[in-house]
């Protein structure tokens, strides 16, 4: 399996993006996710409220900075975003067999409060690729992603560390210890 | 409604649980206000096929409800600066998750609480992870 595996620390590090979001951030989508999710902080929906709170608009919940740059229904980066894959590591193990993919850890940290008008985009590097690792779900290695948040004036927004674990299932029977 | 203030915050204190019903609909709804159509998060057959039971929630639904429970407790007037989570079983129709948080340090001069939580569901921790909060002055 693994003894055709390629340098993978040659994936680590990079320069990857813009990616950017196919809407600017606004008060509809903000509020559809603080429908579904029952969350009733006002300083999302009433722009009196924030500015109470000491924002200058209406703000996005925080924990929904990714969401302004998912690729959504078309499955896609809007025009203007990079065309290549910051994690093609996972598809170079794919190939190499280890078909397994779990998200292990996300990481967010945020910089300041994403407001009413902003356009997001994100860059991406490969922060670190673990040695061969054997775990309970199989064989594989962890990849760690690091994208950084920035909205339109290119002042960081947040960073965001997203880690899997990409792997090949034990077989039935097989030690997984 | 009162929100805690930072000289009347401890290591140690509790915040109050949280339950969450893990219907279809919060599944798919969090799926889809997320901008996040991986099959696995909607169609039934799709996430068997790939070995899940039943379809299951998404990483950015959990992360929201993370970020709704711990400023419920803090307020409106608090900033969340940090959440990492790490990520266990799964979240399945039927099920429903107890989220439960304890405050882990406070820095008086600059109004930080660092916290952790957890959501556990009939499996196990779906969730746990650490927060930095800002409390309002």
């Amino acid at each position: 399996m693994s003894e055709q595996l390629p340098d993978l620390q040659s994936y680590l590090g990079g320069d990857f993006g813009p990616y950017r979001g196919w809407d600017r951030v606004n008060a509809a989508m903000i509020r559809h996710w603080c429908d579904a999710l029952g969350d009733g902080n006002p300083i999302y929906t009433d722009g009196d409220a924030a500015r109470a709170a000491g924002h200058g608009a209406l703000v996005a919940p925080p924990t929904m900075m990714q969401a302004w740059t998912m690729r959504g229904y078309c499955g896609r980066f809007p025009p203007g975003s990079d065309t290549r894959e910051a994690m093609q590591v996972l598809q170079v193990l794919e190939e190499a067999g280890y078909p397994g993919v779990v998200a292990v850890n996300c990481e967010q940290e945020y910089a300041r409060y994403i407001e009413e008008g902003d356009d997001i985009y994100f860059r991406s590097t490969i922060e670190s690729i673990s040695e061969e690792k054997r775990t309970a779900l199989g064989v594989g290695f962890f990849v760690t992603e690091l994208s950084t948040f920035y909205n339109q004036r290119d002042q960081v927004v947040g960073t965001m560390r997203f880690r899997v674990f990409k792997y090949r299932p034990h077989q039935q029977g097989e030690d997984s210890q | 409604m009162s929100f805690p203030a930072i000289d009347r915050v401890s290591s140690g204190d509790k915040l109050p649980e949280l339950v969450i019903e893990i219907t279809p609909k919060l599944i798919v709804g969090g799926a889809i206000a997320s901008r996040d159509y991986q099959n696995v998060h909607h169609d039934k057959d799709a996430a068997q096929a790939l070995g899940s039971p039943d379809i299951f929630m998404n990483i950015l639904t959990t992360n929201g409800l993370v970020g709704r429970y711990l400023t419920d407790w803090a307020g409106p007037r608090a900033r969340l600066g940090k959440v990492a989570i790490r990520l266990g079983a799964p979240n399945y129709p039927g099920d429903r998750m107890t989220l439960s948080g304890e405050v882990t340090a406070v820095e008086p001069a600059s109004r930080q609480v660092e916290l952790s939580f957890r959501g556990v569901n009939r499996l196990g921790d779906h969730v746990s992870g650490s927060a930095v909060l800002i409390l309002a002055d």
